[in-house]
């Protein structure tokens, strides 16, 4: 029966040290896991694919005896099925919990950034309110921490970053395996294995069980039909390798590699060039680029993407208009725009519910509201705070603050 | 290049604006030793260039081998255009005992 298995669930990590890489991450979640008083209810491993993040739950749960409720890509995930399992588990704490043998329940939900679309729908808002109400520890995995709908679902977590294997750990794994599995292996065909991976563990097994079925010896010439393994790669890394690019291709291939938002990666380019060219003729030439892919990147619009391979190649060429001049920088990240959106959408919020109630009392529209009406309720206010026409607007004494300080429209 | 110790690593003056951005990064300082070490580990590649951007020259961090417990230098591996994580400070199989074949008994598996 154990013959079947594939190799990725036989050799899958039972103790924590079977966990290859990623030290302090392990240390980080340990260490998390064994707080009685945690500060945050919930963790969120982030990482590459196949790095460990499962594994190592799989194997602290069972080191110390804690029960996994798992709930994974698999299921769905709607507000309505997490809370139907979420919340049972999360609400009680298991009366196993006082025996010596079992610690109580974790509660795992795997790939958190698959929650989406129409299928899911308010799955993370269920996730988050079974985080704030959770009385057993609640760990999530996802490859991509960069989504939009994740920023909520961030601020309750800790963090804890996996990256990716290197290459001679999987080298050494892998020879591990070969030798439990009686196969003689030549050291070039693991190599070729490994660096196929690209830093995936759970790949790099599955490409050596495929590659060495039923075979004694396993030599490089077997290994030859293994294609290369396409890898995204996030925002900072795209930042990062595009800027200290050495020729326009370079950068291209990074970008074509990317997983990042265009419109966001164009706000970042421009953002960070100024660090990058402090020479202004290669600055000024750097942000025509840019206009120029800001114009390619609107002609792609939700159709036309045969034209992308023009943003790109504009965007390349701005980051590399003298690729020998480059020195590290801090690089900024997320877009300033995006970031300043974030920061004040409390106010935005604020300034829209009060154009709301003026336009439901003036019957008109909000925009007209907020551009012919808020700026004389103001000066009226700032005379007299409690006219009647706060009254008649119902405008709550926060909204008068509110209104009163606001500098512009 | 300047090379640093994962564990500690002294720094000259840092100007505020740095010294604010390398402790939200998740570097630590010792005020009695005047030391700073890498507390997190979620944004290194981010720690590095700002190191780097302070000290104004590349920097580099030793590896530790997992099997023998020495330190190497990256531009010892034969693999640095597959790492995406070369030269951050994280434990690593130097050449020597990944040649020798030397399989670590405890730490996998």
């Amino acid at each position: 029966m154990i013959k079947d298995l594939l190799w990725v669930e036989k050799y899958r990590p039972k103790k924590i040290s079977d966990v290859v890489g990623n030290e302090l991450a392990k240390t980080k979640f340990i260490d998390w896991l064994k707080k009685k008083n945690r500060r945050k209810k919930a963790v969120l491993l982030y990482g590459p694919a196949g790095v460990g993040k499962t594994a190592l739950v799989n194997a602290a749960s069972n080191q110390f005896n804690f029960t996994i409720i798992e709930m994974n890509a698999s299921d769905t995930r709607t507000e309505k099925t997490i809370n139907k399992v979420g919340k049972p588990a999360t609400s009680f704490i298991a009366l196993d919990r006082f025996s010596s043998e079992s610690k109580g329940n974790i509660l795992f939900l795997d790939e958190v950034d698959g929650v989406f679309g129409q299928q899911d729908r308010g799955g993370i808002k269920a996730i988050i309110n079974i985080v704030k109400q959770s009385l057993i520890p609640v760990v999530m995995a996802a490859n991509d921490t960069d989504q939009k709908k994740l920023r909520p679902l961030k601020k309750v977590c800790q963090l804890i970053r996996f990256h990716q294997v290197r290459i001679p750990l999987i080298i050494t794994t892998l020879q591990k395996i070969c030798s439990a599995e009686n196969i003689e292996a030549e050291f070039e065909a693991l190599e070729r294995i490994a660096q196929n991976s690209q830093g995936d563990m759970r790949s790099a097994i599955n490409d050596l069980q495929s590659t060495s079925e039923g075979k004694e010896i396993l030599t490089l010439q077997d290994t030859m039909l293994l294609r290369t393994r396409n890898k995204d790669i996030g925002m900072y890394e795209t930042l990062r390798g595009v800027f200290s690019a050495e020729s326009v291709g370079e950068a291209a291939i990074m970008l074509s590699r990317s997983n990042v938002n265009y419109d966001d990666f164009l706000l970042s380019i421009s953002d960070n060039l100024p660090f990058r060219y402090p020479e202004s003729a290669d600055l000024a030439t750097a942000y025509d680029m840019v206009s120029k892919a800001d114009v390619f990147r609107g002609r792609v619009g939700t159709e036309n993407w045969h034209l992308l391979r023009y943003f790109f190649n504009l965007l390349a060429k701005a980051t590399t208009v003298s690729p020998k001049s480059f020195k590290p920088f801090d690089f900024i990240s997320p877009p300033i725009r995006v970031m300043s959106l974030f920061w004040t959408k409390n106010k935005r919020m604020k300034l829209e519910n009060i154009c709301a109630k003026i336009a439901l009392k003036c019957h008109v529209s909000r925009n007209t509201a907020k551009t012919d009406i808020v700026p004389f309720v103001k000066i009226m206010l700032e005379k007299q705070k409690s006219s009647k026409i706060v009254s008649w607007l119902k405008l709550e004494p926060d909204d008068l603050d509110y209104l009163i300080k606001m500098n512009k429209l | 290049m300047v090379v640093l110790n994962k564990k500690s690593f002294t720094l000259p003056r840092v100007e505020r604006e740095h010294f604010v951005r390398l402790m939200r990064l998740g570097v630590e300082y010792d005020r009695d030793k005047g030391t700073f070490s890498i507390a997190s580990f979620d944004n290194i590649e981010a720690i590095l260039d700002s190191i780097s951007n302070i000290l104004n020259d590349e920097i580099l961090f030793l590896q530790n081998c997992l099997i023998c417990d020495n330190d190497f230098p990256c531009s010892e591996c034969n693999y640095p255009e597959f790492c995406e994580t070369k030269n951050l400070p994280f434990q690593c199989v130097c050449p020597q005992c990944l040649k020798n074949r030397k399989i670590p008994q405890q730490k996998l598996f």
